[in-house]
């Protein structure tokens, strides 16, 4: 029991062999659905689109229970459940299920990979009907906007006239923002963590570095790198590495690995020295190289800096309309997205007079916090939602 | 005392009005109050683990200082501010103060006495700091930064620029009427700025 706490809290059950981990799901499945056409932020129209989802939990008869639960930068559509595919748990198994932060007995949860994506949604190595190619760098730039105008195409073809919550972290923090913003109508929650309003230099950084360790591996091939036998799996895994470690904190690499050394020195070792992070950011390179493809990672980054709620206009214009009551929820010890970002969100919010609770958790675990075992997390957040849907409930009862 | 003191912060606040509680802790006098008052109520905490709690009871909450707190809203956001029990514990209580009435018309503040009998008792034949049942803790593990008296506190109130609209004072069983500064353990005021003293129209 132990050991399997420990790889818990070691990270991203996504990237994790876990062979004891059980999920209260059991197996669950993705589906794929088309849609026919979508125009992009930047003018492209696709004639259509594939997006993959789970879903999971009944939707009552009311449709008043829908929780969409927006996915980050490396997730998908698989929320929670064993992946039949890999026989992994979803990213987000421990914190969405029967009895747990999100309570499938309770909620009908909604999760889709995000276009752009390399999950099942279209993405740059989706096939260009028009060319019978993958799309590679012809794909068209989106943006977190394009990821939730697809949400929306799913929730209406859903039969959901408006949504209970959106939930998501970091990148899935930001399409929360933009359904609050954008469809004010059609949410009743909205819970934002470890989330920014617009990445700052440092953020834009790290991702450039990661896209450049991409662009610069020999054989990226200008994105068109489908047909050939190499891909730019190096570029890609370098990219992880650097993502991993902003994602982490240096009490949890400290606590991980300190300065353990991964086996006994051998004769051919350039140096003696192997060190278990240097062990364990290279494992986490290369799995995340067999799931990912480079190009969605250039993308979605760029989606990820690109992204500017407020881009200069007066805060009040741009929350005016914004109904929904919010959870906003940072910890102390992320650096990637820092609780200041967090705050700065919360005193627009508050101060264009949306109902807004913030709460700062001093989990150690850096930006990953919203993915481990976290109790004090899944209590706030299963709360927030109980309440909120008796709120909603309420209101519901009232328009009728 | 303590459910007189709170049972006269609710008697003082009219139904329907906007409340902000600063240092609300797990929220159980915030809820009592709003449903109550019928009240529209947020707070203001520090520690995660009593905002958690807020957050159970389906309350509206800022995680951060008082000053933090403070911060989040614009002018006039709300009819009431209230300091129970937290104003000897801050730095800057002028400022507090000051910041509260930018966004709350009145404060309601409470705070302990330091010149009641048994202090001044003990101060005087025993020659040490007092601990008492409304200043319980020894002097090196009080939470209170600031000591002040009845007459202290509504000096301070004239000097900052400040208006009492009314006090309450009580020890532990009922309210002190004669003699507060001697008699009473805690003081309740209702405070707002000189401009608006005139236009007070409360129960």
């Amino acid at each position: 029991m132990d050991s399997i706490e420990k790889s818990i809290i070691e990270g991203d059950l996504q990237d994790r062999a876990i062979s004891k981990y059980q999920s209260d799901l059991g197996v669950t499945y993705t589906n794929i659905v088309k849609f026919t056409n979508f125009k992009t932020q930047s003018g492209y129209e696709f004639k259509e689109i594939e997006i993959s989802y789970q879903t999971l939990g009944k939707l009552s008869p009311a449709k008043d229970n829908a929780v969409l639960i927006c996915h980050a930068l490396s997730g998908d559509a698989h929320v929670a459940g064993i992946n039949p595919k890999t026989g992994r748990p979803g990213w987000w198994d421990l914190h969405v299920g029967p009895g747990k932060a999100i309570d499938t007995d309770k909620f009908f949860v909604i999760c889709s990979n995000v276009i752009g994506g390399c999950a099942g949604s279209t993405g740059p190595a989706s096939i260009n009907p028009e060319t019978g190619k993958p799309y590679a760098t012809d794909f068209p730039p989106i943006t977190i906007q394009d990821m939730v105008n697809a949400q929306v195409r799913l929730i209406d073809y859903l039969g959901i006239s408006k949504l209970l919550a959106v939930v998501g972290g970091s990148m899935g923090g930001m399409q929360g923002l933009v359904w609050a913003v954008e469809y004010p109508e059609r949410v009743h929650a909205c819970v934002p963590i470890a989330t920014t309003m617009a990445h700052n230099a440092m953020q834009i950084a790290f991702n450039e570095i990661g896209r450049q360790a991409i662009m610069t591996d020999p054989n990226w091939y200008g994105g068109y790198y489908y047909d050939k036998n190499a891909s730019p799996r190096h570029g890609l895994a370098i990219a992880r590495m650097i993502g991993h470690v902003t994602y982490l904190s240096e009490y949890a690499m400290y606590l991980k690995f300190g300065r353990k050394k991964q086996r006994p020195p051998m004769p051919d070792d350039l140096f003696p020295d192997f060190f278990a992070v240097e062990s364990y950011l290279q494992h986490q390179g290369e799995s995340f190289v067999k799931r990912f493809d480079p190009n969605s990672y250039l993308y979605i980054t760029k989606a990820l800096d690109c992204f500017d709620l407020i881009s200069e206009r007066p805060p009040e214009e741009v929350f005016k309309n914004v109904k929904a009551h919010f959870l906003v929820i940072s910890f102390e010890s992320d650096w990637l997205y820092p609780p200041s970002q967090s705050k700065e969100l919360v005193k627009c919010l508050k101060r264009c007079k949306v109902q807004t609770t913030y709460l700062n958790l001093g989990t150690p675990y850096g930006h990953d916090s919203f993915l481990i075992k976290n109790p004090e997390f899944s209590h706030a957040l299963n709360h927030f939602l109980n309440a909120e849907y008796k709120n909603f409930q309420r209101e519901k009862s009232k328009t009728v | 005392m303590r459910k007189n003191l709170y049972d006269h912060v609710i008697d003082w606040i009219p139904e329907q009005s906007s409340v902000l509680d600063l240092g609300t802790g797990d929220g159980e006098f915030l809820e009592r109050l709003i449903k109550t008052r019928k009240v529209r109520g947020e707070g203001v905490e520090k520690n995660p683990q009593l905002v958690t709690r807020c957050i159970e009871r389906g309350l509206v909450v800022h995680q951060g200082d008082v000053l933090d707190g403070l911060d989040q809203y614009g002018n006039d956001s709300f009819d009431y501010v209230l300091l129970l029990g937290t104003m000897q514990e801050l730095l800057d209580p002028e400022k507090v103060i000051k910041e509260s009435l930018r966004v709350g018309k009145y404060i309601i503040v409470s705070y302990s006495n330091f010149a009641h009998l048994k202090a001044r008792l003990q101060m005087m034949f025993l020659g040490r700091a007092p601990v008492t049942s409304s200043l319980p803790a020894p002097w090196y593990k009080t939470p209170n930064l600031h000591f002040c008296s009845i007459v202290d506190f509504e000096n301070f109130c004239n000097d900052i620029g400040v208006k009492i609209v009314k006090s309450a004072y009580f020890n532990k069983n009922r309210e002190i009427k004669i003699f507060p500064n001697l008699f009473a353990e805690y003081a309740l005021s209702m405070l707002t700025t000189l401009n608006r003293a005139g236009e007070i129209n409360n129960p």
